[in-house]
């Protein structure tokens, strides 16, 4: 009884001196046992779960099918092109669309799961498909007619757990350090070869650019802000963030050394300071250093990059990320997939759903309407179809692609279940020790400790 | 609670009137219920349903995803091992203690101000209005970034006197009390309230003090305080318990993570964080009951100091 | 209260006969000599300066944002100053069209979801205000810590219990889960707000009409009501606001885009992985102030239309 603890620090002030005789007791009583009564029929109505979605066939033998993923209002438009394309060719199924921010997304998808009325379709983000497909809250793809055979086997991989396919790659990105030649140009400094440059070599010219350029502007954008920059750190230092059997693949030294590196960065003012570090994570896309001409350099996941020419309204220069040795194929880069195509397991339509989802993977047709929205095409047969119809912003991404892929390292291990509270501990952890609250020792240590129990 | 005994047992000084009133309650009773039906409906139908089932997740180990699963105190004892929910504690009463005082202070001050009989007064009263209207739309982060950000014009205006300021909500030192600035700057709601309020003393009060020859300081603390405590007594529960359950300006302004390094970390953005980013919903729950046995103590408090302040006319 | 005694006491029988007298504009500081006045104007004067100065500094980030709809949507975040170089509209006509539906459509739903609010909070809370401050009844006590304990709890962890009550129901995708809660005054704090403004009205004026034969629902609308505009107003006001600045609500109970509220629209614009439109965004921020603004302007005027101007007592 929640009324409980009220309801009694209440009761003594109803002694009044002229109250009717009813024993005050037993009026209690009834009330409490009404609340409780209904109470109690409300959470058994509740806590018996969902009857399952609303959705069923029509009296015409349609299908309904929701459909969800998170974006702005272009990827709105283009997604909602596809699904046109789809329905013309399929003209039995409906799809529904739902859409909305990053944020409402998960909270409004954690909801609708928990209420048994989850989309058919759902945009899923690599941060979270350990976290459902492992609750059983998405579908085995693999047992429905979905054609995977002209997938990269990376991207394909990266959507596989201990529950099957739970989610096939709807693009292809990679971590890219991006680059501004407005910026270097201005300081007077060459863009680096990035096939040859070393973490010496970033911290050089970001400090030249830095010294060279005027007040607030920087050689380079801190990283530390998310774990895919931590993730190349480990990978070239032979670790890595996760293990295949769902453990941190990492010691506190490791991650106390990447922050070191951040700090010497720091001091030597190749990176912002601390507060502006700050604030350049909550910043959006358009605002970041790198968009506004304050950055040279700065880390990003390739499909970002023609978002980012058009809001610092021209060219940038996509690069690979340093490594210790010089050599391009110590880079340890990989292909990620950008975002997964993954179905509700409680679909009343698994054929359905599949089926669209292979129109997503696999139809040029969705491929010409997509575009580039959401990374690299997977299917490659889609990919060189729709070359020619790129932007050349577009056509720059795919081209760093493919051109990086006889230089990528093995295929990181897909995060666990509460891998979604990494990057939120990473960024904690990096702007405790950027002013200096914690050393990078203890800052190592405890954010190992709170990043093993997230994952446990 | 208290106040509601003080008014009860206000209504009954009158002694004259006890065998009429005693009548009157008789019929009180179908009338009372009557006007309360569509709340006690709503109460039943869609608030206590909902409130018992986070009672009962608050013990249970449940991810949203999973039906939960009866865990006893577990969350609670979790509670006591927790450093981040001390440190969000730590940031909420700050919140609390310093943003509701200077919030309805400032408020009371312009709405008293404002009722003055001033020119131009729907004007004033609509442009400190105005920020209110923004809520938790989006643009407020972009808006406090621009005023308050390293390169802001906080920040210009300092340094055209040479003082180069700190990135006000960046810095861990300063982030708070940029947002407790954001919580006075909307204090458009309890002006309001309070204007509301104050256009109900009778203007009769004033003018026969002004024939006693009461000064305006004295009519300030003879008349208007008391006459106005009932609102204030509202105004002070309610942004009290607003103030605890403060989410979304710390939300917008430090895009959801409550940094840097967490000294924006509100309790209910942590409760939110863990039951929402991090599927511990039955931990967040028993976050909210406990936060609610806070909100309930302080509200309790303050009913109970309201009987030697607040002044109801009945 | 002892303060009080002093004053001379209103008795109820004199209500309505200051009727006229209330109707004039309400000044408390009557003109006094000639010197009064002129430190009174230099006082007024400065009071009005400040006020300016207060208000300039509370307004300038949303004028920031008016010009910021009015500029280029790269050029947004590198100017903080106010001063406009050229004037673009495209803002405004792109944003209105950006999405789905012209932004009107949303404004629309906004508008069925704010005036069913409205209505609800204004019937239902009022009665169980009138019921918390004037009536003895069983359990009232109880009754009323359980309404305060309701507004104690916070929202995120009854979200989900109550997301699932409503798509048992059938009502996910329609304004119900939004309307229907006010309706039944779930909504305690305007119940709590209207109980302490009807016990600051004189209790002498219900028992005069109680006396002349009156009974509750004819004290109710007769004479607590017209007492009470000033509270209504700013339930009025309140709830348009906060109903449609509502996202958390929206976001979860209207899936479908052709039901989108307006705050869930603009988020929209704004896309955390790739670009956001801030220039759509705040310009359609603007228009969809407008109408909070406009109601804002027009209804506070009942906000001052009290006791005090009505002239009783």
């Amino acid at each position: 009884m929640p009324v409980k603890p009220k309801g009694e620090a209440v009761a003594p002030a109803a002694a009044s001196p002229s109250r009717p005789s009813t024993p005050k007791t037993k009026r209690k009583l009834r009330a409490s046992a009404l609340v409780a009564a209904t109470a109690a029929a409300v959470l058994a109505l509740t806590a018996c779960g969902g009857g399952g979605g609303s959705e069923a066939k029509s009296a015409d033998g349609k299908v309904e099918l929701r459909f969800a993923w998170w974006g702005g209002d272009k990827r709105a438009q283009v997604t909602q092109a596809a699904i046109a394309a789809f329905e013309a060719e399929n003209p039995n199924i409906k799809i529904k669309p739902e859409y909305g921010d990053w944020s409402g997304y998960w909270d409004k998808l954690a909801t609708q799961v928990a209420a048994n009325d989850a989309p058919d379709i759902i945009q899923m983000d690599e941060k979270y498909i350990t976290e459902y497909s492992t609750r059983g809250a998405l579908l085995d793809l693999s047992k429905y007619d979905i054609d995977t055979s002209k997938l990269d086997a990376a991207a394909l991989d990266a959507g596989k757990g201990e529950k099957g396919l739970t989610g096939i790659a709807a693009g292809i990105n990679a971590a890219t350090i991006l680059a501004n030649p407005a910026v270097f140009q201005a300081a007077g400094v060459a863009i680096p070869d990035d096939k040859t440059w070393t973490w010496e070599d970033f911290e050089r010219v970001s400090a030249e650019i830095t010294a060279k350029s005027p007040k607030g502007t920087y050689g380079a954008a801190a990283y530390g802000t998310d774990e895919a920059s931590l993730g190349v750190w480990l990978r070239q230092n032979g670790k890595s963030l996760y293990t295949q059997d769902g453990k941190l693949g990492f010691e506190p030294s490791d991650i106390a050394e990447w922050w070191a590196f951040l700090k010497q960065l720091s001091e030597k003012k190749s990176v912002p300071s601390a507060s502006e570090v700050v604030e350049a994570e909550a910043a959006p896309l358009d605002q970041s250093g790198l968009a506004t001409g304050k950055n040279g350099l700065a880390f990003w996941w390739s499909n970002q990059l023609p978002a980012l020419e058009k809001a610092a309204g021209g060219e940038l220069q996509i690069l690979r990320f340093p490594s210790k040795t010089g050599k391009a194929d110590d880079a340890k880069l990989w292909y990620k997939a950008s975002q997964f195509w993954s179905a509700s397991s409680r679909t009343k339509h698994p054929e359905e759903t599949a089926k669209f989802i292979d129109f997503l993977t696999n139809n040029v047709k969705a491929g010409e309407a997509l575009l580039a929205d959401r990374g690299v095409y997977p299917n490659s047969e889609v990919r060189d179809a729709i070359a020619p119809k790129l932007a050349k912003a577009d056509v720059k991404v795919v081209d760093f692609i493919a051109g990086i892929k006889e230089e990528l390292g093995e295929a990181p291990a897909a995060p666990p279940k509460g891998a979604g509270a990494i990057q939120e501990i990473v960024k904690r952890y990096t702007s405790e020790v950027l002013f200096e609250r914690l050393s990078t020792e203890e800052a190592g240590k405890k954010a190992v400790d709170e990043m093993k129990s997230a994952i446990s | 609670m208290s106040a509601i005994g003080e008014l009860s047992t206000m209504t009954r000084r009158k002694g004259p009137m006890t065998k009429e009133e005693k009548k009157a309650n008789g019929r009180d009773n179908k009338a009372a219920y009557i006007f309360l039906l569509p709340w006690l409906i709503g109460l039943v139908a869609i608030t206590v349903g909902p409130m018992l089932m986070s009672l009962y997740l608050s013990f249970t180990d449940y991810n949203l995803l999973q039906p939960p699963e009866w865990v006893g105190l577990d969350n609670f004892i979790r509670m006591f091992g927790d450093a981040r929910l001390h440190n969000s504690l730590r940031v909420t009463f700050t919140y609390v203690l310093v943003g509701v005082p200077l919030q309805l202070g400032v408020a009371l001050l312009i709405a008293l101000v404002l009722d003055k009989g001033l020119r131009g007064l729907p004007f004033y009263r609509s442009i400190f209005y105005l920020p209110s209207l923004l809520g938790g739309s989006v643009a407020v982060a972009i808006l406090w970034k621009q005023i308050f950000g390293t390169t802001g014009l906080v920040n210009q205006v300092l340094a055209m006197v040479g003082i180069e300021g700190p990135g006000w909500i960046s810095d861990p030192n300063t982030a708070l009390g940029s947002i407790i600035l954001l919580h006075v700057w909307t204090f458009g709601s309890p002006m309001i309230i309070f204007l509301a309020g104050l256009r109900q003393i009778p203007v009769m009060y004033y003018e026969a003090a002004k024939v006693d020859g009461a000064t305006t300081l004295q009519q300030f603390w003879r008349i208007t305080l008391p006459m106005l405590s009932p609102i204030i007594f509202f105004n002070l529960v309610l942004q009290i318990i607003g103030s605890f359950q403060s989410f979304t300006q710390a939300f917008i302004v430090s895009g959801g993570n409550g940094g840097p390094s967490d000294s924006t970390m509100f309790f209910t953005l942590y409760l939110y964080q863990k039951g929402f980013g991090q599927f511990d919903m039955g931990y967040a729950s028993a976050m909210a009951w406990f936060l609610l046995v806070i909100i309930g103590a302080f509200t309790a408090i303050n009913f109970i100091a309201s009987k030697y302040w607040v002044f109801y006319d009945d | 209260m002892t303060k009080l005694q002093t004053l001379p006491a209103a008795s109820g029988s004199s209500a309505g006969k200051n009727g006229k007298e209330g109707k004039s504009p309400r000044r408390r500081e009557s003109p006094g000599s000639l010197a009064y006045s002129r430190s009174a104007r230099i006082k007024g004067l400065v009071k009005h300066a400040i006020l300016i100065i207060v208000g300039a500094v509370m307004i300038y980030p949303l004028l920031w944002m008016v010009v910021s709809s009015l500029r280029p949507n790269d050029l947004i975040f590198r100017e903080p100053g106010l001063w406009l170089e050229s004037l673009e509209m495209s803002n405004y006509t792109d944003g209105w069209s950006a999405l789905t539906h012209p932004f009107g459509h949303y404004m629309i739903n906004s508008a069925i979801v704010v005036l069913g609010s409205i209505l609800g909070n204004l019937v239902s809370c009022s009665m169980a205000a009138y019921a918390f401050a004037r009536l003895q009844f069983s359990g009232k006590k109880i009754f009323f810590g359980i309404m305060l304990l309701t507004i104690m709890l916070p929202f995120h962890v009854v979200i989900v219990p109550q997301y699932i009550l409503f798509s048992q129901i059938g009502w996910v995708n329609t304004f119900w889960p939004l309307i229907v809660p006010k309706l039944l005054a779930t909504d305690a704090f305007f119940v709590f707000l209207m109980v302490q403004f009807i016990r600051g009205i004189p209790k002498d004026l219900d028992e005069a009409a109680r006396i002349d034969g009156a009974g509750h629902p004819r004290i109710f609308l007769r004479v607590i009501l017209p007492l009470m505009v000033p509270a209504l107003a700013t339930t009025t006001i309140f709830t348009f606001i906060w109903t449609w600045n509502d996202f958390f609500g929206a976001l979860i109970y209207l899936t479908d885009p052709d039901m989108f509220t307006v705050p869930v629209a603009l988020r929209a614009f704004v896309d955390s992985q790739s670009a956001t439109s801030w220039g759509s965004l705040f310009a359609m921020s603007i228009v969809s102030l407008l109408p909070v603004f406009l109601v804002f302007l027009f209804g506070q005027r009942f906000l001052i239309k009290g006791i005090a101007t009505t002239g009783i007592k």
